[in-house]
């Protein structure tokens, strides 16, 4: 498992195809299904898979355990969110620390975390 | 020594920061804790570090405003967690120091660091959301973003963590 993170348009996805230009194809986590996840390549918008996953009462904090059973070698492409104000909304500070604490989970399991800053990446881990 | 650890929302930082101080092996540990539990979300947060820390020897004191006036036992290792709710403690409560809140929380610190074998302060990155926010929340981000540079001064070590990951600030390159 490999992890690209970093703020919102910084270049992550086109990162993440460069590095691994091989890898195929990513998915859109803004659009795509659960099952969607067992054989793709990667996955973009972590984020937005995260929170329509909650939105829709999902059990998105066992993604780390489903990720690692059904697609190990997925790359996964997130933006971090959680570095602001906490909100006052209950749902945006679940989501944001549902962010944080599924992607600390992953992070643990990959063997490389890149965060990507103005499209250059830091290896971080790995 | 004292460290400074930072980090966003649910980024591992306590985990992290528990691990620091543990490592050291003085004889006395204690946890300040400043959050205020004032509501079902505060208390299940406040039960949830309480069980992370649990077996790990800490003994808890609760300081919410006047760190200053905290008396700790000399040469005790600190954990101190976090800045962002002390800040506000300070800042909005009544008996807190209000427009003083940079001076009174850097005081604080600094008679702690005296004080205390070894220091580890948490406190939180909220400044990269792009929003801007009203002036009351704007002056929150500038004093807390005083207080953090005041105390990575101080600091031997600075850490951000990234899910999990220690991120070198200062200080030693793990």
């Amino acid at each position: 498992m490999k992890m690209v993170i970093g703020g919102a348009y910084q270049g992550k996805l086109a990162y993440a195809r460069n590095t691994w230009k091989d890898a195929g194809e990513f998915l859109d986590g803004a659009l795509c299904g659960w099952e969607d996840l067992k054989d793709c390549a990667g996955i973009s918008h972590f984020e937005a898979f995260i929170r329509r996953g909650l939105k829709d009462g999902l059990p998105v904090r066992s993604l780390p355990e489903y990720l690692k059973k059904e697609n190990p070698d997925v790359i996964i492409v997130c933006r971090e969110v959680g570095c602001g104000i906490v909100p006052m909304d209950a749902f945006e500070r679940e989501y944001r620390e549902t962010v944080g604490r599924v992607c600390t989970e992953l992070a643990a399991m990959s063997e490389e975390v890149h965060r990507v800053l103005c499209g250059v990446g830091t290896v971080i881990k790995g | 020594m004292i460290h400074i650890v930072t980090g966003g929302s649910g980024s591992g930082k306590s985990a992290f920061a528990e691990e620091q101080i543990v490592k050291f092996s003085g004889d006395r540990r204690i946890y300040i804790a400043t959050m205020y539990p004032f509501d079902v979300e505060s208390r299940r947060r406040v039960e949830r570090h309480r069980r992370m820390r649990a077996g790990k020897r800490f003994e808890t004191v609760e300081c919410y405003t006047h760190l200053e006036n905290l008396e700790i036992p000399a040469g005790a290792d600190v954990l101190l967690e976090c800045m962002s709710n002390l800040t506000a403690n300070e800042m909005y409560r009544e008996d807190g120091a209000g427009d003083q809140t940079c001076g009174a929380v850097c005081r604080g610190i600094s008679a702690l660091a005296e004080r205390a074998g070894n220091l580890v302060v948490v406190t939180n990155e909220v400044f990269s959301d792009g929003i801007v926010y009203d002036p009351e929340t704007e002056r929150y981000l500038e004093y807390l973003g005083k207080i953090n540079q005041y105390l990575a001064q101080i600091a031997d070590c600075v850490t951000e963590v990234v899910y999990g990951i220690p991120v070198c600030i200062k200080g030693m390159r793990r």
